[in-house]
């Protein structure tokens, strides 16, 4: 159960009541990423746990800038020089990958985790063709020969249901539409038989019709192969749609942690609340609910939590004490200091005005 | 506001690019981008124009900011035909239509202080606003919520959202008529969307101006806009009150579009727990073909409204290219309906499965479809949904351009 934020001992004895037998394939916890930048290190993901199980989806929604990107590199070995991690374990069935070498961490993986990426057009490499960039880690890594691999970048192509799979493995990415183009990195990151896919906004740069294609596959060979699908988005229609469990980011932090249903329906933190409130609604008319402000930058975090300033149910303690990880129900997590009445539906209590000293 | 009546109309606009090719560079084929739109945009009203990429919305609204030339067709504003303009009429029609554009992180010059970019368009046309180019700009930055202490800075000093509201001052420097906006909120963050809308809203209600919106987010679309037209390939293919649009579509594209935007309710799920794989299980199928879509629509598109049947109609393949369009109907390839119609032929070979044939990759659609481009009609008469009962004669019709979609009419009614 991702919600679960406390460090969990490791392998299949920390599973949540509420799932199963099933034990976490990668195991995220307390990560904490850091930029070096001439103004000092920026921290870019702070504190981060979430756990991801065969055959379940997790999404991690956020805005731009909310950490949700540099997560997912730091859980597979791909930061950048400037920016490393600083606390927190990566365990992927069991092995923590931060205490390996960066070698031996892209090696494992390499193996076992993969990424499917926003853009597919700048993913592929335009000079080869498909069918070779399909089987390079089969050829590379398991030394495979190439009649083989041949075959086997045809199987991959029918796996994603790209059309006359024989012919197009000879073409090149930019004679694919861009539908395609995303199965085709789907088809890649499936190549080496991943435990854990991580897709990193895979459909944002495509139309509706072909979005709903590339998610219902995703989806179909998720439940097919039990891999555990980490999703992600910012938007808040697609995580409904296809998700088991849901982390909200905001400004490199984990606000809100919870099986899909309930965040919908009782969101327990007010930043959820507030991106439910602002989608355009089918239903149209009246004014449309909005976030006033924008996202804080990581050089610039606010005092206190981080949400407070854009906050509609700020109250004193909010703009000076970090609020703890609150559980409001079993199996979720919300960074509130009044998760619960978030939660209910209700106002947190007002400030006492005696005190009312010290907001500037 | 100001009197109704059209300050915008298009009529049978065409616009081809043409596809060179070989040494001489001739002309072998052409881009039909936009082929054959006719609109009309009311006097401050909000016309919504979405498809998917590829539709030619984009390159409709580039035409009728005049970056770019119709191939044929009539473009009036205010009753007066502008292709046919000396230089200065252009001018002034630039004035009359401005635009926001899609990325503000590409829109803005910058090296160019806001300043110096809301007030350029003063310095192009020569204009000496009363009491001053910076006290203007000064005004416009108020108006889009800018604090215009900022005006010196740079664009990268602002985000994204910032940047957008620069966009819209600069549009609105001229006093326009009409505002085209193309995918104005498309880049940016969903938190920061509602603010620029309802910006636009704002503006709107205030300065009496006419928008046409672009955009592919149908949710944006419903919330700004009056009247919606879908595009297809370069045609219009539905267009209408959005109530109408929205709640009773009639075109399958059009519902195959609403059924494809993910709704934020989880009890709509794609793919369903326990019965994971759909029914096309079949290794590739193949392009066009309506695989699943046959048998899992059959009574779901229309039975819970096309906005709610998530992934109930999910199109197969991708639009086709705009060289070479299908025949008859565009949408005729992919269309879900037409292969269910009892007017499709049926299928010839023996043995194979009745319903559309996966197998062997062959759509067999009514050859009406195939032949004959459908004409944008309106199909309220039998039996339509009295849903909008109230709307008003004058307001524009509902109208279809689909051979077949009094089925659609009925499917709804029979629900």
């Amino acid at each position: 159960m991702s919600a679960v934020t406390r460090p969990v001992p490791n392998g299949a004895s920390g599973s949540a009541p509420g799932s199963a037998p099933s034990s976490a394939l990668l195991e995220v916890t307390d990560l904490t990423v850091e930029f070096r930048t001439p103004g000092g290190p920026v921290r870019a993901v702070d504190r981060l746990s979430y756990r991801v199980e065969a055959g379940r989806t997790l999404a991690i929604v956020g805005e731009s800038g909310s950490g949700k990107s540099v997560s997912s590199l730091a859980v597979l070995g791909l930061l950048p020089d400037t920016a490393r991690v600083t606390h927190g374990s990566v365990r992927l069935a069991g092995t923590d990958l931060l205490g390996l070498s960066r070698k031996e961490h892209r090696a494992r993986c390499g193996d076992q985790v993969a990424m499917v990426f926003q853009d597919a057009l700048a993913a592929l490499n335009p000079v080869h063709t498909v069918g070779y960039q399909l089987t390079e880690a089969l050829r590379g890594r398991r030394g495979m020969s190439r009649a083989d691999a041949r075959k086997r970048a045809v199987e991959l192509l029918d796996l994603v249901k790209v059309p006359n799979a024989r012919a197009r493995v000879k073409e090149y990415p930019h004679q694919f539409s861009g539908g395609m183009r995303q199965r085709v990195m789907i088809a890649s990151a499936l190549a080496m038989d991943p435990d854990v896919l991580i897709a990193d906004e895979p459909t944002t740069a495509l139309d509706v019709t072909v979005q709903a294609q590339v998610l219902r596959l995703l989806a179909e060979i998720q439940a097919e192969r039990q891999m555990g699908l980490v999703l992600i988005t910012h938007d808040l229609g697609v995580v409904a749609g296809v998700a088991d469990d849901v982390t909200v980011m905001y400004a490199g932090t984990a606000v809100e942690q919870a099986p899909v249903a309930p965040v919908y329906t009782t969101p327990a933190h007010p930043y959820t609340r507030a991106l439910l409130r602002s989608i355009p609604s089918a239903s149209g008319a009246g004014r449309l609910s909005v976030i006033p402000g924008r996202p804080p930058s990581p050089g610039a975090m606010p005092a206190g939590c981080p949400f407070h300033p854009r906050c509609d149910a700020v109250r004193d303690v909010c703009r000076t004490d970090v609020p703890p990880a609150a559980v409001p129900a079993e199996d979720r997590m919300s960074a509130c200091h009044f998760a619960a009445d978030i939660m209910a539906g209700r106002e947190p209590a007002p400030d006492d005005k005696d005190t009312g000293g010290h907001d500037d | 506001m100001t009197e109704p009546g059209p300050v915008l109309e298009v009529r049978d606009l065409v616009k081809h690019y043409p596809v060179r090719n070989g040494l001489l560079r001739r002309s072998v084929d052409a881009v039909k981008a936009v082929d054959g739109v006719s609109l009309r945009l009311d006097r401050g009203r909000t016309l919504g124009l979405v498809g998917e990429s590829g539709s030619g919305k984009s390159t409709l609204a580039r035409v009728l900011v005049g970056i770019e030339k119709p191939t044929s067709g009539q473009v009036l504003v205010d009753g007066e035909d502008v292709l046919h303009l000396s230089m200065a009429g252009r001018k002034q029609l630039r004035r009359d239509v401005q635009m926001v554009f899609q990325d503000p992180y590409t829109s803005l010059n910058p090296r160019m202080s806001v300043n110096e970019i809301v007030g350029e368009p003063f310095a192009i046309h020569g204009i000496d606003p009363a009491g001053g180019r910076r006290a203007a700009v000064d005004e416009l930055l108020e108006l889009v919520g800018l604090d215009p202490d900022h005006a010196n800075r740079y664009p990268h000093q602002f985000s994204g959202g910032q940047r957008q509201r620069v966009g819209i001052a600069r549009a609105l420097a001229l006093r326009p008529k009409i505002l085209v906006c193309d995918e104005p909120v498309s880049a940016l963050d969903v938190s920061v969307q509602g603010q620029v809308i309802n910006l636009l809203e704002d503006l709107q209600a205030e300065l009496g101006l006419s928008y046409l919106f672009v955009a592919h987010d149908l949710g944006v679309v419903r919330h700004i806009a009056h009247e919606v037209a879908v595009m297809y390939l370069g045609r219009i293919v539905e267009q209408g009150p959005d109530a109408d649009v929205y709640d009773a579509a009639q075109h399958p594209y059009t519902q195959a579009l609403l059924s494809a935007v993910p709704v934020p309710d989880p009890s709509v799920r794609l793919v369903a727990k326990g019965a994971p794989v759909i029914a096309s299980d079949r290794a590739g199928v193949p392009t066009g073909s309506t695989g699943d879509v046959g048998p899992t629509n059959g009574a779901s598109p229309t039975g819970a409204g096309p906005s709610r049947a998530v992934g109930a109609i999910v199109l197969e393949g991708d639009p086709p290219s705009p060289v070479d369009p299908p025949s008859g109907c565009p949408f005729h390839t992919r269309c879900w309906l037409a292969p269910t119609l009892s007017e499709a032929p049926p299928e010839p070979s023996a043995g194979g499965p009745s319903t559309g044939g996966p197998g062997t990759g062959l759509r067999l659609v009514p050859t009406v479809c195939e032949t004959e481009v459908p004409a944008l009609v309106a199909r309220r008469a039998g039996g339509a949904p009295g849903a909008p009962g109230s709307t008003p004669a004058d307001a524009a019709a509902h109208v279809v351009a689909c051979h077949f979609a009094r089925e659609l009419v009925a499917h709804r009614v029979e629900s």
